[in-house]
This record gives C-alpha cells, sequence and structure tokens, in this order.
C-alpha cells in the first residue's frame, strides 16, 4: 500500500504540471481567437495522429531520452549535471570524425563512432566531477561554463581543421559521413532509426542498473542521503566522478545516433538549437530522475513540439502556444529543482554539487 | 474538573490511535501522559491542542463542552503547549520571543519597552528568571524550555501541555526544570506532561496516565506506585532485569593515542585523548553533549579528519584511513543522529538495512533480493521492529523503531568493536530494552562497545568503565561497579574528580 502510494505521489507532481500546462495553453488559444478543443486535437494529431507523425515524434524524443537518461543518473547520485549540451556536442563531433576519418569496414567504423562520442563526452563529463571532488570546485557552475568551452569549440573545429570543403557551403559543418554508415531506419520512409531501440534498451537497462545492482544502491544512497553514505563506507568522490562519467556517455550516445541516425554529420550548432540537452534535463527532472519516466517524459515533450508543429499547420493558432505550455511545466520543475537544492544545501552541503 | 476529555477515538483510517479515551486534569495538578512510543500520547495532545480533530468524544473544560479547530481555538481556552523541539527565534531576543503573537504596540510601532517590562514581571511573578534582552541564540537549552514556558504563561496558559520537556536538558537543568513546574502547579497552573523518563515521572507527577495501543492501561496516583509498576503497564508484561555477568577483559580492540582536532576556535575540539576499550569491555562516555563527543566518535569512524593522533583497531593502524578501510579492519557504528547519520529516509528499510551488508547480498555486483529479505526480516522478527513491509519507505516508521532497524545492522556486523552512540536516544522503555540486551550479549561474546550517551543512567547501568568528557578532553575515569552519579555530574561540569 505504501509503495502504491508513493507510486502515485510521484506520478501526481508531473501530472498537475501538465495540467496547469494545459489550462494555461487553453488560456492562450482563448486569447488568440482558437478553438481549444479543435486545437489540442490538431496537436495530438501532429503528434500522434498516423504512422510518420507519429514515428517522426519518436525519432526526435530519441536524443531527448537518452540525455534525459544520463542526467537522471547524476540527478540519482545528487550530483547536478547541467553539462549535457556540451557532452552531448563534444560526443557528435567525436562520432562525426571518427566516422569519417577512422579506416574499417563499415560496421567498425559506426561502433568505433559510438564508443568514441560515449568515451569522450564521459570524459568531459568526469572532468567536473573530478575538479569537484578533488578541489571543491561547484559542480552546477563547471558542468554549465563547460558547455561553452564543448560549443565553441566544436564550432571551431568544423569551422577550420575539419570544415566540409566538398562543398561550396558556407555552413560550419564536417562533411556527410558515408551512407553506408547510416543507421538503418525501423519502416521505409519514416524518420525513425535504430536510435530509438538503442534509448529504449538503454531505459531499461539503466532502470535495472539502478535498482537492483551495488554500484546502483550506493549511487541511490548517496542522492538520498550523503552523510549515511558516507557513514557507510561510500566513497562519495569516486562514485562521483563514475557516476559523471555514465551520465557523460549517455549525452555522447545521444550526439553519436543524432549524427549517425538523423544528421549525417556535425553542424555547428544544430543540437544547440534543437534544444535537446536541455529537454532532456527537463524530462529527468519532470520524472522525479525515474529512468522509465523519464523515457515517457521526453516522448511527451517531444510530442508537444512536433503536435506544435502540426497545429501550426492546421489552424491559425501559432506554434508559440506549445511553448507557453513547456515554459508552464518549466515554471514547475524550477521550483521543483530549487526546493531541492535549497534542501540540500541546508543538509550540511558545502558545495553546489548537492551534499 | 477543570479539564475532562471523554471517549476521545482517533482514527486514521484503518489505524485507531486512540480507543475511546478517558482522561481528565484537576486544577493545579501535574498529570503525567505515558506510554512508548505509537501509544496514542501524541495524539491525544494534538486533539486537545487543536491541532487534529477526534473522530468521537468531546473535550469538556469547567464543565462547557468544547470543540477546537485550530490551536488558536486552544489557546483561547487557555491550553498552551511547549513542544518537544523548541519553536524559537533564535535572532530575538527573550522578551520579543515571549510577547510573540501578542505583542505590545504603541500605534503602529512595537512597544519594545512594555514587552521587556511585562517579560520581567512575569518571570518574577513565576520565580523563572531569565534576561529579557538576551538572543535567545545565546540562551542554554534550559534557558529555552524556560522561555518557552513563559511564553505559554503569557499568552495566558492555565493549562499546559509539555511533550518530552527534559529530553535535552542536563542533569542540572532537569532538576531546575522539575523544581520549577511544582512551584507552578502550587499556583495553581495545571500540567500535562508527556515523558519517557519514569524517573522525571515520579518526581513531579501528582497522578500518572498510561497508554498503550491506544488505550488507557490505568491512571494511578504517584504517591501510589513505582517505576517497575509502570513499566509493566506500558509495556503490558514484566521487563526482564539486567543481569551483569563478571567477564574477563581480553585484547584491547581499539586504541586512541593522543588524539587533537584544533578546530576553527581558540579551544580545539579534541585536546590530546587518550584510551583503549577491551574485548568483553563496554566503555561508557558521559558527559553534556557538545564537549567533543561528537568529534571523537567521527575521527574513530573516519568521518572526521584528525591534526593529531594514532588510532589502531584491532591492531592494525587505522589513522586516517577511510570509513570502508576501518569498517573492514573491524567496526560498527551505531551513529548518534539517526536521521543524519544512520538512514536515507526516502529509502526502503531493506536498502537502509544492506549498508555496510553488501558484500553478504551481492554477487558479481548485482543484489541478491532473496538474501536480502531473509537477512532484513530476520531483524523485523527479532527486534520486534514495527513497519508495513520491507518496502516502506523509513520515513514512516517510528523513531523507535528506526532505531531498532540501526542497532539491528550494526550488531549484525558481528565485529570485534562496536560504538554505539546514543543507542536509545528518544526510544520506548520496551525498544530500549531490547536494545541494552543486544548490547550486552555484543559484550559477552568478547566485543568491546564504546557506549556515548548523554543519559547518565544508561551510562551507569551498561559500562564496566566510565570516561567523562569536557571541553574536548577526558575529565576522568571511574570505575563504574564504584562511581556514583554525583561524581560523574561534578566532572561533566568542569569541576574535579573527588575521592
Amino acid at each position: 500500500m505504501d509503495k502504491m502510494k508513493s507510486t502515485l505521489q510521484s506520478l501526481l507532481q508531473p501530472l498537475i504540471a501538465i495540467v496547469a500546462g494545459l489550462v494555461i495553453g487553453a488560456i492562450a488559444i482563448l486569447v488568440v481567437d482558437g478553438n481549444i478543443i479543435e486545437t489540442y486535437r490538431e496537436m495530438w494529431n501532429g503528434a500522434f495522429g498516423n504512422m510518420y507523425f507519429f514515428t517522426s515524434t519518436l525519432a526526435r524524443a530519441t536524443p531527448i531520452i537518452l540525455v534525459g537518461l544520463g542526467a537522471s543518473l547524476a540527478f540519482k547520485a545528487g550530483f547536478f549535471n547541467m553539462g549535457s549540451e556540451g557532452q552531448m556536442v563534444l560526443g557528435a563531433l567525436t562520432a562525426a570524425i571518427t566516422a569519417l576519418y577512422v579506416p574499417g569496414p563499415a560496421w567498425f567504423k559506426a561502433i568505433a563512432a559510438i564508443m568514441a562520442a560515449m568515451v569522450v563526452a564521459g570524459l568531459w563529463s568526469a572532468l567536473a566531477g573530478w575538479l569537484d571532488s578533488r578541489f571543491g570546485m561547484n559542480l552546477l557552475i563547471t558542468t554549465l561554463l563547460l558547455n561553452y568551452i564543448a560549443s565553441l569549440f566544436a564550432g571551431y573545429m568544423v569551422a577550420y581543421p575539419f570544415k566540409d570543403s566538398t562543398t561550396n557551403s558556407a555552413l560550419s559543418q564536417t562533411q556527410m559521413i558515408d551512407k553506408t554508415l547510416w543507421f538503418p531506419k525501423l519502416f521505409s520512409g519514416m524518420t525513425l532509426h535504430i536510435g530509438f531501440i538503442i534509448a529504449i534498451v538503454s531505459t531499461i537497462g539503466l532502470y535495472l542498473f539502478i535498482k537492483y545492482t551495488k554500484k546502483g544502491y550506493q549511487i541511490r544512497m548517496l542522492g538520498g542521503n550523503p552523510l549515511f553514505a558516507s557513514y557507510g563506507g561510500v566513497n562519495r568522490g569516486r562514485l562521483m566522478v563514475v557516476s559523471m562519467l555514465i551520465s557523460g556517455a549517455f549525452a555522447g550516445l545521444a550526439g553519436a545516433s543524432d549524427v549517425l541516425g538523423t544528421s549525417y554529420r556535425f553542424l555547428d550548432g544544430s543540437l544547440v538549437s534543437a534544444n535537446y540537452a536541455w529537454t532532456g534535463i527537463m524530462a529527468t527532472l519532470l520524472a522525479s530522475s525515474n529512468p522509465i519516466g523519464t523515457a515517457i517524459a521526453a516522448i511527451f515533450l517531444a510530442a508537444l513540439q512536433t503536435g506544435g508543429m502540426g497545429m501550426e499547420r492546421n489552424t491559425d493558432v501559432p506554434l508559440e502556444v506549445s511553448s507557453i505550455i513547456q515554459a508552464v511545466l518549466i515554471l514547475f520543475i524550477t521550483a521543483k529543482f530549487t526546493i531541492s537544492f535549497i534542501k540540500r544545501k541546508k543538509a550540511g552541503a558545502k558545495d553546489g554539487s548537492t551534499n | 474538573m477543570l479539564l475532562e476529555m471523554d471517549s476521545i477515538t482517533k482514527s486514521y483510517g484503518s489505524v485507531t490511535a486512540n480507543h475511546s479515551v478517558n482522561f481528565n486534569l484537576r486544577k493545579g495538578e501535574v498529570h503525567a501522559l505515558i506510554g512508548e512510543n505509537g501509544a496514542g500520547k501524541t495524539t491525544l495532545m494534538r486533539i486537545l491542542y487543536g491541532m487534529e480533530r477526534p473522530t468521537s468524544g468531546e473535550i469538556r473544560i469547567n464543565g462547557k463542552v468544547v470543540a477546537f479547530h485550530d490551536p488558536t481555538d486552544a489557546i483561547g481556552q487557555n491550553i498552551g503547549m511547549v513542544h518537544q523541539h523548541f519553536m524559537l527565534f533564535p535572532a530575538f531576543t527573550i522578551a520579543e520571543n515571549i510577547v510573540i503573537g501578542r505583542e505590545p504596540s504603541k500605534g503602529l510601532k512595537f512597544d519594545r519597552k512594555t514587552a521587556i517590562e511585562g517579560t520581567l514581571q512575569l518571570s518574577q511573578q513565576y520565580g523563572m528568571p531569565v534576561n529579557p534582552k538576551q538572543k535567545v541564540a545565546d540562551c542554554s537549552l534550559g534557558m529555552q524550555q524556560r522561555v518557552e514556558i513563559l511564553k505559554v504563561l503569557y499568552q495566558g496558559a492555565e493549562i499546559i501541555i509539555l511533550d518530552e520537556p527534559t529530553g535535552v536538558l542536563t542533569p542540572l537543568e532537569v532538576k531546575e526544570f522539575l523544581i520549577s513546574i511544582k512551584k507552578l502547579a502550587e499556583t495553581g497552573k495545571s500540567f500535562i506532561i508527556i515523558s519517557h523518563k519514569l524517573g522525571e515521572i515520579m518526581e513531579v507527577a501528582d497522578r500518572i496516565t498510561v497508554l498503550r495501543d491506544g488505550h488507557i492501561t490505568g491512571t494511578v496516583n504517584a504517591a501510589d506506585t513505582n517505576e517497575e509498576e509502570l513499566s509493566k503497564m506500558m509495556v503490558g508484561r514484566e521487563l526482564v532485569k539486567l543481569e551483569r555477568r563478571k567477564v574477563e577483559y581480553g585484547e584491547p580492540v581499539i586504541n586512541v593515542q593522543s588524539l587533537s582536532i584544533k578546530g576553527a576556535k581558540a579551544k580545539p575540539l579534541l585536546d590530546d585523548i587518550n584510551f583503549n576499550v577491551r574485548e568483553g569491555e563496554i566503555v561508557g562516555i558521559a558527559g553534556i553533549s557538545g564537549n567533543g563527543q561528537s568529534e571523537l566518535l567521527q575521527a574513530i569512524s573516519g568521518l572526521m579528519p584528525y591534526d593529531e593522533g594514532t588510532i589502531t583497531i584491532q591492531d592494525v593502524n587505522v589513522t586516517g584511513a577511510s570509513v570502508k578501510q576501518i569498517r573492514e579492519s573491524g567496526l560498527a557504528h551505531i551513529p548518534e543522529d539517526r536521521y543524519l547519520w544512520g538512514v536515507s529516509k526516502d529509502a526502503t528499510v531493506s536498502d537502509n538495512g544492506i549498508m555496510g551488508h553488501l558484500e553478504s547480498t551481492s554477487k558479481y555486483g548485482i543484489l541478491q533480493g532473496n538474501s536480502i529479505k531473509k537477512l532484513v526480516s530476520e531483524w523485523v522478527q527479532r527486534y520486534g521492529i514495527k513497519t508495513g513491509s520491507l518496502s516502506t519507505k523509513a520515513q514512516y516508521l517510528s523513531g523507535g523503531n528506526l532505531q531498532k532497524l540501526i542497532v539491528a545492522r550494526e550488531i549484525a556486523q558481528q565485529t570485534p568493536f562496536l560504538i554505539a552512540a546514543e543507542p536509545t536516544r528518544g526510544v520506548d522503555v520496551g525498544a530500549m530494552e531490547i536494545i541494552h540486551g543486544e548490547l550486552l550479549k555484543r559484550r559477552d561474546e568478547k566485543a568491546g562497545i564504546l557506549l556515548v550517551s548523554s543519559e547518565l543512567t544508561e551510562i551507569m547501568k551498561l559500562s564496566d568503565r566510565i570516561l567523562v568528557m569536557y571541553e574536548g578532553k577526558i575529565a576522568g575515569e571511574l570505575d563504574a561497579a564504584i562511581a556514583t552519579e554525583e561524581q560523574i555530574s561534578l566532572l561533566m561540569a568542569g569541576g574535579k574528580a573527588v575521592g
């Protein structure tokens, strides 16, 4: 009974946020003289109305799920990894360069690209964890700032050394990777690729890891009460580096999946403007860091965006209504995030890593 | 009769916290309400103070039926409550804290002068001296207790509810506190005291009502009863008398040499601490909390770095080692603050139970559900831990049950050395009996135990040897067989050992 109660309680919060978002969205629709029911129906159709829209939503959700999983692992351990964006960008850049320049058969190149992306992004993230545990540099701040370094560095790389010189395009981007490396599509004529399967398998894997392994147990305890964990002999510094490493690797996987499955190259700014990383973090916060909840929330947030486009196509209501709903969600999440941050601070935290 | 609570029943869904409870209070009486954790004492008092509504039953004051919707209504009927955790603003002065909610004013301005005069007059009238201009942050806990009582008196309370009033006080402060309660009762104020401490109850109460599982087991005159009888009424069976066996001490399990922690202030937190604990021995550390006991325990268990000193456990030098290494060398640790160190409140009972037992409950890094279940449910049974299930979150367990879980977990480590810090703080008589029994059993199994407690009776009951800490030093060492409470109290207060 307790279990059911707490499950219901953890569901209640995101549901309230979503309902509040939809209600305020409805007010916005009224203001622009739209029909609420018709607008929301178009939105639903745009996201799930037919096979094409549905698979597009899932395709858009794929990188969001993967980033969200990475963030959820770090949050579970009590570390506010805000660096998903930079980690994802570095992962995508690494994947593209590896796919372009590593010799070997296609399958080898593809796997090497994924691995390299995960390692580079993981190390980038672990660096922040190490700086915190070794020198007490605030993780929240370092991860945020490392985002800029990563994005600007990637921008430089594709503007100069690795710039696509085969076309006359002025865009800062790498060459297109070879077709043989592209992730296969799940259905012909649709955008959805096997990256989605990878994301779902990762979701289940991470859920089982957190729930049933010794490391997962230590991560949960560290996040729940860091003093209890250290009292029980859990080495916080080492676990911090490890969980940041895995967290970053997920963001790197998200980047690789975008390069190999959707963009087929690294284009400066494309991941940042699509807002995958922050949407992923939002999904995690909506789901209180539960991996399965994160995947569901990621699909919901992706649907809000693809649905918004459908709404704009078929009604006079502008796309911004989607943004309004999302903004309300952010507001709710920020409140929750701030409260939990303050709570952790109060619980004797010395640094911004929440503990 | 001043107050009558008639057939009060309070149900939360299927759980009934109070079954048709009758309770009354005479003018000028001190009436104690005792019972184990979860017996329904606090619920009954929350109903009286308007924080809960009874499911059925009525409350009469001076024969008139009253109904309270919130504490304001209760305060309006001259009922006041002093909570277990003080509700004072540390940054404000005593006078400001006392008049809060009923501040005297001059026009729109707070009239500080009248507030100070009012406080002084109140404190003289009831013989409870305070300095109205002192900040609460600078007051001792005993003084804060006094401020709380003056606050309810200022609100005009005739019936005063005290919830575990002596939990945080030093032995000397407890004595003063009991005296002032008796004095106030003589002036016509009436008290209801919720407490675990039978000795204090016997000293101060006129009548005693015992609750067990939400039922009244009896109301007796303090003059006609004794502590044994009261314990029996609370627990519902005879308590087993602890027997002390003479055991031979073996080799030292821990040796602490010249341990010092400088700290940020001028005074060191720990100053040249030397002691050992031998196999089969319980060494008690007495002292008023805040005299270095916490730092000592944290230093020994690897949770706090120290500036000087050597610590060996079982002949292994663990100076500066990690918590994990120290635990592996043979330490188990019942922490002094169970919520801060001992558990993760959002985690389940079994998750909290397996901390430190991961080696035996996992294989290839995977947790083994069956062996975890077996291990933890055995503790639940043996210690009588009341929990919905093993997947109930720790936060839903009462303090006593949580403590039993922690004690079970640490004793199950079967280490040669065990730290037991405040092992029975805030737990009821039944749980205390079980925990003490288990500690003595570990001692008989030749483990060495370092017991730290702010309860002198606990130290005297269990220890073979007593160390007294004062201002970061060991102020004295006494043989428990011949030490007296007076000797220890004197050392705790910074006096010199006599005799």
